[in-house]
């Protein structure tokens, strides 16, 4: 039998040792995996923004390249005017409430897409992901999901393309105007609500109810924050 | 009786000499290495491991990756075990045991994170949940305690190969029968679809792999003819 002085000191040694090791691996792995976060963020945004094609492998430099070339972003105030002296991409969700980013396509000079990062509570965990919409402010162009912790098969088919794909050409805005967001309706959208409301929402999936539920409501929660943005937009659209 | 006992005492020297030192891989190290790829595997016969291999075998390119990350983990913490076998005080080591295999599995997750961040996304919490995977506590406890580190090293990976097999066999049966496809390619032609063929979708949640797995452990023990019989 050890001494009770040894076992002490060997469990001391033993947390030091393991310790060390992590410590080391994580600040040496640290830069690589914050640039991985970084990049499928970026390559997130280009997939929204239909730049590339959904799911396709792209090497690190097409994402970069593509990025550099046509997206360009701006930080908003809750009045939807621009911040002119913050940067995007170094707003802090925590402190900067009253700030959003707001990414933005452009192609020949002419904006091609507007991008939102949504986020928000699905049934286990918060999904993070990015709108885009057309130059109308009205009409969807994607939705893309980049972190989420829902059951994989079941909620976790957000991710899948069939979803996703959903969500083209719907709109956001009622014919009056009126921002009415997008729903994910239990089971299909045909058999749900009539054809003149169809293009305020997107087929659930099965055996996910409730991250449907979640995803409706903070869609509708992030777009109403940036709706003075759009209003803006589409005004000047109308001019 | 001086005389005798140097003789003695020189009698043992030589026999330590003469004692041959065991092969490299000498029946028993071999036997080590590949019984738990078969006749005692430990997903199949003692049924450990369950839970990962239920959930990573959606697709083919998850799995191997989650077995290498087992392999990796079991064959370095049976090493690491067996070298401080004589050191670790029996209160304390399972504690012991536990904080190697989690400073390992972290370590994994970290360089996947890294290197690998799209499997790593699809894995998500799966590669975490090796700490509590019952075969590596268990060769740590059942075989790496009581022998040298190159048998332990044997039976880790042994035991790594082993549940990998298992893995990569459900793993494809659920890709083609789930989703049509294999490592990613599409298998099954887009015309079978038209023709009305469907995937299963059974196979993509995780009763699919329960029953996968269920007929894998009945053809395995039919073959063997290694029952437990009451």
């Amino acid at each position: 039998m050890h001494k009770n002085s040894y076992v002490l000191f060997f469990a001391a040694s033993v947390t030091i040792v393991c310790s060390i090791l992590l410590a080391s691996g994580a600040i040496l792995l640290k830069e690589r995996q914050q640039e991985n976060i970084a990049l499928d963020m970026s390559k997130n945004i280009i997939e929204v923004a239909g730049l590339i094609e959904q799911g396709k492998d792209i090497t690190r430099q097409d994402i970069l390249g593509l990025y550099d070339e046509y997206i360009k972003s701006k930080v908003l105030d809750l009045n939807g005017n621009e911040v002119e002296d913050r940067n995007a991409s170094d707003l802090n969700p925590k402190y900067d409430r009253d700030l959003l980013p707001l990414y933005y396509c452009q192609k020949n000079g002419e904006i091609d897409s507007y991008i939102i990062p949504i986020s928000g509570k699905g049934l286990w965990s918060t999904i993070y992901g990015y709108l885009a919409l057309e130059p109308d402010a009205i009409t969807v162009k994607g939705i893309t999901f980049y972190k989420h912790g829902e059951t994989p098969g079941l909620g976790g088919e957000i991710e899948k393309d069939w979803f996703k794909d959903n969500f083209k050409g719907k709109k956001i805005l009622s014919p009056e105007g009126d921002l009415i967001s997008i729903s994910v309706v239990k089971g299909k959208v045909s058999e749900r609500v009539s054809a003149e409301e169809a293009y305020h929402y997107v087929d659930g999936i099965s055996g996910s109810t409730l991250t449907g539920k979640g995803l409706t409501q903070f869609l509708k929660k992030d777009l109403i924050r940036y709706e003075p943005f759009f209003k803006q937009v589409r005004k000047r659209e109308m001019e | 009786m001086p005389d005798t006992e140097v003789k003695n005492t020189s009698e043992q020297k030589e026999l330590k000499v003469i004692k041959p030192k065991e092969k490299l891989f000498s029946k028993k190290n071999k036997r080590t290495l590949t019984d738990p790829l078969s006749d005692n595997n430990p997903i199949t016969l003692q049924v450990l491991g369950i839970c990962s291999a239920l959930a990573v075998t959606v697709q083919f390119n998850t799995a191997l990756v989650m077995s290498a990350a087992v392999i990796f983990v079991l064959a370095i913490s049976n090493v690491t075990i067996s070298i401080l076998r004589n050191k670790i005080p029996s209160k304390i080591r399972i504690i012991v045991e536990l904080a190697v295999v989690a400073t390992l599995v972290i370590l994994v997750d970290q360089i996947l994170k890294a290197y690998l961040y799209d499997i790593s996304k699809r894995l998500s919490v799966f590669v975490g949940l090796i700490i509590t995977n019952c075969i590596i506590l268990g060769r740590a406890e059942a075989f790496a305690l009581q022998n040298k580190p190159w048998p332990s090293l044997l039976d880790g990976l042994g035991n790594g190969l082993g549940y990998a097999a298992i893995l990569m066999v459900v793993a494809t049966g659920r890709e083609i029968l789930g989703s049509g496809s294999f490592f990613g390619l599409r298998l099954i032609p887009e015309s079978f679809y038209a023709a009305g063929y469907e995937n299963i979708g059974l196979m993509v949640l995780s009763p699919g792999a329960f029953i996968l797995l269920g007929l894998i452990i009945w053809g395995q023990r039919m073959i063997s003819k290694k029952f437990e019989e009451s």
